[in-house]
Order: C-alpha cells, then structure tokens, then sequence
C-alpha cells in the first residue's frame, strides 16, 4: 500500500497527473476516492474491498471528472480490460490517462466492511474466477506485492449452465420474474464502463424503440438491449449487477454471451486494445448454421 | 400507424384463409428483408405466382446490417410471433460487408434470446438473393409451419398483459353511452364511435 | 392552501430563524395495548390471506441472483403481500425498497386513450383501492409517507396517492436500529417513532405489545378482536411495558451515536454555499444512477410518458424518476442547469434539507440509510450531513 502511496505522491509531486483515482477508507467500506494533493495521498488504499472498477470514472461524459484534469487510475487486471476497452473505442487518448497497475488476489463482493475480510468461496466477487490478469499487463506502473490465487469458485458457470438446461418456456419464466422487480433506474449502466454514449438508446423518443415504463415488456427490451450491445465488450467486472438495488442477477446474461462470443468467434476479452471487439468486425467465413 | 403493428386479433383473420379450420392458429409473421435481394427475391415469387402463406408482413429495408435488435424486440412486442431477417448471400451485398456485420450481431443476439426464453423456432435468418423466389416461399411456409407449431406468442404478449390493467378500460364506456357508468369521460372532438 | 404564493412562503420562512417541525399529525398517546403473541400473529397473517387481503410485510426476499449461496444474515428482505408466516422477516435485514411502491408504484397508468371516429376517448384510471393492511412497517419507512403527502397535496390533489393512503391501514414495528448508517434521530424521528402509523408493534417476550393510535388502527384490530389480548393489569402488564421500553430505548440510544446536526445552520450554510468547492469532493464519486432515489422512502419524482399498447390505442403513465440522471433537467434547447454531477448531487441534498423544510415544514428524509448502503460508489449520507453541519459550526465560529 505503501508503495501505492508513494507512486500517488510522485505522479502529483511531478505535475504528471492533477487527480489519482483510486481507494479509501470509507466510515461504511472501501469507496472511490479522488486525491488532488500529495498531502492526501495517505488516503489511497488497496485491499480486497476494492471491488469498484475506477474506469468508469474515465467516461469522458463524466465532466465533473474531466475537469479535476489528467488522471492516473489504479486498476486492477479486470478494471485495466475496462480501460482497453474505452481504448479500444477510442473513449481516451492512452497518454491522455496513467494507469497504477495493482497486483490483485481477488476482491469481495460487496466492499462495505471496516475491515478487509479474508476471501473464501462465499465471498469472493465472481468476477475473480479464472482471473488470467492478476498482474495486470498494460499498466504505466505496476505496484504491489504478489498476492494467493483468488479462492476457486466455478459458481457464475454453474448457474448459467443451470439456466441453459431448462426449456425456453421455464427460461422466460425465470427472467419475467427477475425482470418484474426491474425499475429501470439505470443503475446497471450507470455504473458500467463500456456505457458510456451520451444519449443512451432509451432515452430516444423519436421513436421510442425501448419502452421506459419498468413493465414487464418495458423491462425485457432494457435488459435485452443492454445486454446485446455490451456483447464482445463486457469485460466481467459485475459491477452492473452490486449496483441494481433489487438484486437481478445480470450476471448470469453477461456471462452468457462470453461465452457466446468465445464459441463463435473465439474472442475473449483482452487488455491489448489492438485486438478488435467481435461485434463490429467480422470474418467472410464467420459461422452461419443458423441462417437458411 | 407503424408498419410493424398488427391489428387487433379479436375475430379476425388473415385474408386467403378459406380453406383453413376457421380453428387453427394462424401466426403472425414480420419479415425484416434487405432491399436488394430478398426484398426482390420475394417480388419474383409474387410474380412467379408460387403459392406461400400469406402470414408475413414484409418490412424493407437497405441491408440486413441496418437491422437493430430492436425492430425484432419490437416486434413480438406488437403482436408478432416469428419474425424473419432475411437479406444478400455473404459477398453479395449491396454495401460490400453489412451483411457480415448482420451475421455476427445475429449470431449472438438469438443466443440471447433463446438465453432469456424465447424459442429459437420463433426467429429464422435467411440468404435469399434477388433470384430465388422460390426459396423465399420456401422461407416464408417453412416459418409459418414452424411457429404454427409453437402457438401464439402469449407469453411475450403476455407482458402486455401485466402492463395493462387487467378490466379493459374502455367496457365500461361501452356501456357509458347507456347512461350507467361514471368512470368514462369523453373527450371527443369529432362524430360517436 | 392560501393565496399566498410558494414564493411568499418560501421568502417568508427564509426570514424566520427557525422552523417548527412540531407535526400536525403527531400522534396521540396510544388509545389501547394489546399482546399479539408469535402464533396469533401467524394466524393473523393466514387469516388476512384466506380473506383475499393478503397483508404487506416485510419479507424475505425469493432471489435466485444475489442470494445464491448468500448466509441467512446476508439474505434481503422486501414488503411485499404475504401469504403465511414462513414468510415474514421481522426485524430481519430493513427491506430493500420503502413502502413508496405500495402508494407511488414504479409505474402506474394515469389514464388509457383509444381513437374513436375523429376523435379520441379516454378513461381515467380508477381512484378507488382495495383496502390494504400493512404489517411490521420500519418507522423510517412510515413516517415518509405524512411527509410526501405534503407534496401530493400541495397544489394538486393527487388522486391516486390519496386514494392509495385512504385505503391502507399501517401498523409499525419498533426498530432495533439497522446499523451505522441510519440517522433517523437525526431527522426528527426516532427508532419507534408513531409518526404515520395507525398502531405499532414492539417485541417482547412471546410477540409483540401492540398499540393503537388511530381509528382506522382501532378499526384493524377489532376486525381480528380473538387474536389481540389485552395487556394484563399489574405486574404482568408492566413487565411487557417495561420490556418494550427497554427495546426502544436501547434503540434511540443506537442510532443518536450516528449522527447528530443542528439543522438551522445546516440550512442556513445550504441556503448560502451554492457554489461552495464542497459540492465538488461529493460529485466525482457520484455515477450518477439514481439508486438513491428508488430505495428512498420519500424520493418522489416521476416523469410522464404516452405508449401506445394497440392500433389506435394507449395509455398514459407515471414512471419512476429521478432527479440524478444527466437528462433530468434538459430542456428541449439542450441547455442543461445542472450540468455536472456536483450539481446534481447538490440538489438531492438542498432539495431534502433546505428547499423542502422551506415549502413544507418537513426534512424531505427520514433517516432510513438505504441511499448509503445502496449506492455503488460509496457515498455517505450521514457523514455528508455532519462534514456540512462542521463546515456550518466553524464558519459560525469564524463569525
């Protein structure tokens, strides 16, 4: 942590960076925190309650943000494929933001605890398993010592192969029933890093293509939507689903369609900008059993 | 009024339908073409006087990559209960690529429909070029057999349903002219219904 | 409502050095206690069911997402109709969203159209309900809706909010204070505040002491006279009053360590730091998304839409909305007032702790803690509260 500390203060020292963006204490749990002087930097920490993904904050929409001036943000390996992604969609100029790299043994679910918990397979974040980015690669600089494999839990996989074995009919009546609780707050893409246009789908009126009243219908096209078009570009974080606050597990639909596109076009989501997201690009021999 | 929209299904029923047990279930099919070869394709069947089910309303538009998820959302919304996507053979598109674009964004959105319930059966991709009306009637009959075998779509228009309130509003206006009913109030500026 | 107008009141009391927050409906002693005991209660519940009038309660939530594999103490809780006593979740975890849906639902039609001839004909919802009970209500979640009827009836009639609060008869019960992040004290009420409700329960030995406030309470328990014992006179019945007092003393004691402002200096630094460089430390944290707002108990905005359901048919309703999202005040022009979210966060905190207390005499929050256990990004309302009240102290002391 320390070593943390020490790289805030010198990125600010040096006039490199005007903000950090990373971890505090909070009274209630760890929470994003934004450090504008060297004097603050003791603030910063990094423990497995930081379960924020801090790309989000580098939405260029977010003009609150923006105007703190240049930013380092510490990532983690998943919230650096975040920041690739806004590369990658050209959301940032890659000098225009320095990325702390933090060498991460999983997080927890939930991050409001005084005291950071030890992980078990109850309470690690699922976005932790099979985690290929514990050091997280496309980083300006990496801090932090090695930490343990996140505790093994295969229970997003498990739960979306649940769902799979059931027949539509069940399947619709299991989402109707999640959906019925969905209020269409926006919480879920609020809170994600890869929605960031500036005038979202729904909130188009001419014509009103996805019904804003959280009815079931109105709700079925919203999570639909959304969900088709974070395909290819979800990077797991499961910060969608911490943030609603009735507890639809939008998990088990992102999850889904990784696994959809790593089926198809064999794409798993990448830290290297360069490689291009699968919807958007094609190949002239991509599948096509499925079209007469 | 939308294209899209089906009319009201109370008593009513396709156009051409003389032969069929007035019983049977007649699905309502909305078909998103591409402008250059299915769209022409389905004209030569018209022309070639195949015979098809007149089930599908045909929706035309440049290229299947200007197709949005949402017209389909959108349509089983208003009363469809299969819909077909239908456009170019791969290297032949109008555009040069929008169909390989429709390819992959398709591919992954009927996992996401058959992910949240709804029947495969119910949505059919297709490569139809200008010349092959027959395999448009082909298309279209085997659409239509399909999803006459599933059955309406009340599950999603059933969403509907829990929308709206349950009683329709307007019975009671029905009966409003009579002089009973106080819930009703008119606010017509042209002739009685 | 006078001639006055809002702004001759609002510069009126901006005048005044404080408010009274004395309520007008607070209410009276209680009018009768009685013993509900856990298997009465049980019955209570079933019979309330089998009649068709399934009681609201706080419940346990039937998840399939979060609460996979989630430890009884973790599992949520929500109000919701119940249909026996397995379901309730009495003093368990506070449910996740307030009463607000039950009189203010996420969406709600206002009226349904069709086209007729040339013209339209249209039908507005109806304004009569089904009588409702509520049981086992947060105080917090209770004492909101006297506070949002001021809104509802300020210079419109709400209809359909009236209607839904005529029909409901509410019986509270007594909190034991949720954890650090509630501050109901802190806003005039208290862990077993009466404040809305027609009686309230509190735990003791075997059940609940019940207390009626109102006729509607009264009426409730009449209904089910067999099930409610009096409270025995002498040393009994002092027992159990002792018992619930000490639950609810114990209960104040909590909660006051949470948070304790002055709120005529809180409302007079919010009435002059409009742009005061604190508002930007809360913006950047803020996403934005408005989860504060669903959970809240007293977060009453909606927007209006028209959908069209069939050919030449629709409705038109009211939806749940909220004042954090970036198009909530876009004009047509597309110019914005609150442009950033450090203006908008600001707004959420000036409208509940100064503009409000100014139109209605009322804190627009009751101190229930879910926007800060549900907001993603960490944001802490309380301790908003008392880093607002401590710049107030020290510039007062500047003074």
């Amino acid at each position: 942590m320390t070593e943390l500390q020490d790289t805030a203060r010198r990125l600010l020292d040096e006039g490199a960076v005007r903000v950090v963006i990373g971890w505090e204490g909070g009274r209630l749990g760890a929470r994003p925190a934004f450090v504008t002087s060297a004097a603050d930097c003791d603030r910063l920490i990094f423990d497995t309650r930081c379960v924020h993904n801090l790309a989000t904050f580098l939405n260029p929409r977010r003009s609150q943000v923006a105007g703190l001036g240049k930013a380092a943000v510490v990532v983690k390996g998943c919230d650096a494929k975040a920041v690739a992604g806004l590369l990658r969609e050209a959301q940032l100029e890659r000098d225009g933001v320095v990325l702390i790299g933090v060498r991460c043994g999983g997080v927890v679910g939930e991050p409001s605890a005084l005291e950071p918990p030890a992980l078990t397979a109850e309470n690690v974040s699922s976005r932790c398993w099979g985690c290929d980015v514990r050091e997280p690669g496309s980083v300006d600089v990496l801090v932090g010592e090695a930490r343990p494999e996140p505790p093994v839990t295969a229970a997003l996989d498990e739960r979306v192969a649940a769902l799979d074995a059931l027949s539509p009919a069940e399947r619709l009546a299991f989402w109707t029933k999640e959906f019925s609780r969905c209020t269409q707050c926006y919480a879920c893409r609020q809170a994600c890093p890869l929605c960031f246009c500036e005038r979202c789908i729904v909130e188009k009126t001419e014509p009103q293509w996805i019904e804003t009243s959280p009815h079931p219908r109105g709700n079925f096209a919203w999570n639909l939507t959304r969900a088709q078009h974070l395909a290819g570009r979800c990077v797991g974080c499961g910060e969608c689903e911490r943030a609603c606050p009735v507890g639809i597990p939008l998990g088990l639909i992102n999850r889904k369609l990784q696994q959809v596109v790593y089926e198809l076009y064999g794409y798993t989501v990448s830290e290297d900008p360069t490689v291009p997201a699968p919807i958007g690009a094609y190949a002239t021999d991509d599948t096509q059993d499925f079209i007469r | 009024m939308s294209a899209v929209d089906h009319p009201q299904r109370s008593g009513e029923r396709a156009p051409g339908d003389g032969e069929r047990a007035s019983a049977e279930f007649e699905p309502r099919i909305t078909a998103f073409v591409c402008n250059w070869c299915t769209y022409t394709g389905a004209d030569l069947a018209g022309t070639s006087r195949l015979h098809m089910a007149s089930n599908v309303r045909i929706i035309r538009l440049p290229c299947t990559g200007r197709i949005d998820h949402v017209f389909i959302v959108k349509a089983f919304e208003r009363g469809a209960d299969g819909v077909i996507v239908s456009g170019c053979h791969p290297a032949d598109c109008h555009y040069t690529a929008g169909n390989y674009h429709a390819r992959r964004r398709f591919g992954v959105f009927r996992e996401l429909l058959s992910f949240l319930g709804v029947e495969p059966d119910r949505l059919t991709f297709s490569w139809v070029s200008a010349s092959e009306g027959g395999k448009w009637a082909d298309v279209v009959n085997g659409t239509v057999e399909r999803v006459r075998r599933l059955g309406p779509f009340d599950a999603y228009h059933g969403l509907a349903g829990a929308a709206t309130p349950a009683d329709d509003p307007f019975a009671s206006y029905e009966t409003a002219a009579a002089g009973s009913d106080e819930s009703a109030t008119k606010a017509s500026a042209g002739g009685a219904s | 409502m006078s001639d006055e107008t809002i702004d001759d009141r609002v510069e009126g009391a901006a005048e005044a050095e404080t408010i009274d927050f004395a309520n007008d409906d607070d209410v009276a002693a209680p009018r009768r206690r009685l013993l509900l005991t856990h298997e009465a209660l049980a019955a209570l519940v079933a019979e309330l069911a089998a009649a068709g009038t399934p009681a609201v309660a706080p419940a346990w939530a039937g998840d399939a997402g979060r609460a996979a594999g989630a430890t009884a103490a973790a599992r949520e809780t929500e109000y919701r109709t119940v249909s026996g006593a397995a379901e309730l979740a009495f003093g368990e975890r506070l449910p996740r969203l307030s009463l607000k849906q039950f009189f203010l639902p996420p969406t709600e039609v206002l009226f349904s159209w069709r086209r007729s001839g040339g013209g339209v004909e249209l039908v507005s919802a109806p304004t009569t309900f089904e009588d409702q009970v509520v049981l086992g209500a947060r105080p917090c979640d209770v004492a909101a809706l006297p506070i949002v009827d001021k809104v509802m009836n300020w210079d419109y009639a709400d209809e359909l909010w009236n209607a839904r609060r005529a029909a409901t008869t509410i019986f509270g019960l007594s909190c034991g204070v949720e954890d650090d992040s509630c501050f109901c004290s802190a806003v005039f009420l208290e862990p077993a505040a009466s404040r809305g409700s027609d009686g309230r329960l509190t735990p003791v030995e075997g059940g609940y002491l019940v207390e009626t406030f109102t006729d509607k309470g009264e009426a409730f328990v009449a209904g089910h006279d067999a099930l409610f014992t009096e409270l025995a006179a002498g040393a009994d019945g002092a027992a159990l009053d002792a018992q619930a007092e000490g639950f609810r003393a114990a209960a104040r004691e909590r909660v006051a360590a949470n948070l304790q402002v002055d709120h005529g200096r809180l409302r007079d630094w919010l009435d002059h730091h409009f742009d005061d460089p604190f508002w930007a430390s809360l913006g950047p944290r803020c996403n934005g998304c408005g989860v504060c707002a669903s959970v809240c108990p007293t977060c009453h905005c909606f927007d209006i839409v028209d959908e069209p359901e069939s050919v030449g048919r629709g409705v038109r309703r009211r939806n749940w909305d909220t004042c954090q999202t970036c198009v909530f005040t876009l004009h047509a022009s597309g110019h914005n007032p609150r442009q950033d979210q450090n203006a908008r966060f600001r707004q959420r905190v000036e409208h509940k702790f100064l503009i409000y207390p100014l139109k209605f005499g009322d804190v627009l929050c009751t101190g229930c803690g879910r926007c800060s256990r549900a907001c993603p990004t960490g944001q802490d309302l309380a301790e908003i509260l008392a880093d607002i009240d401590a710049l107030a102290a020290a510039g007062e002391a500047a003074s």
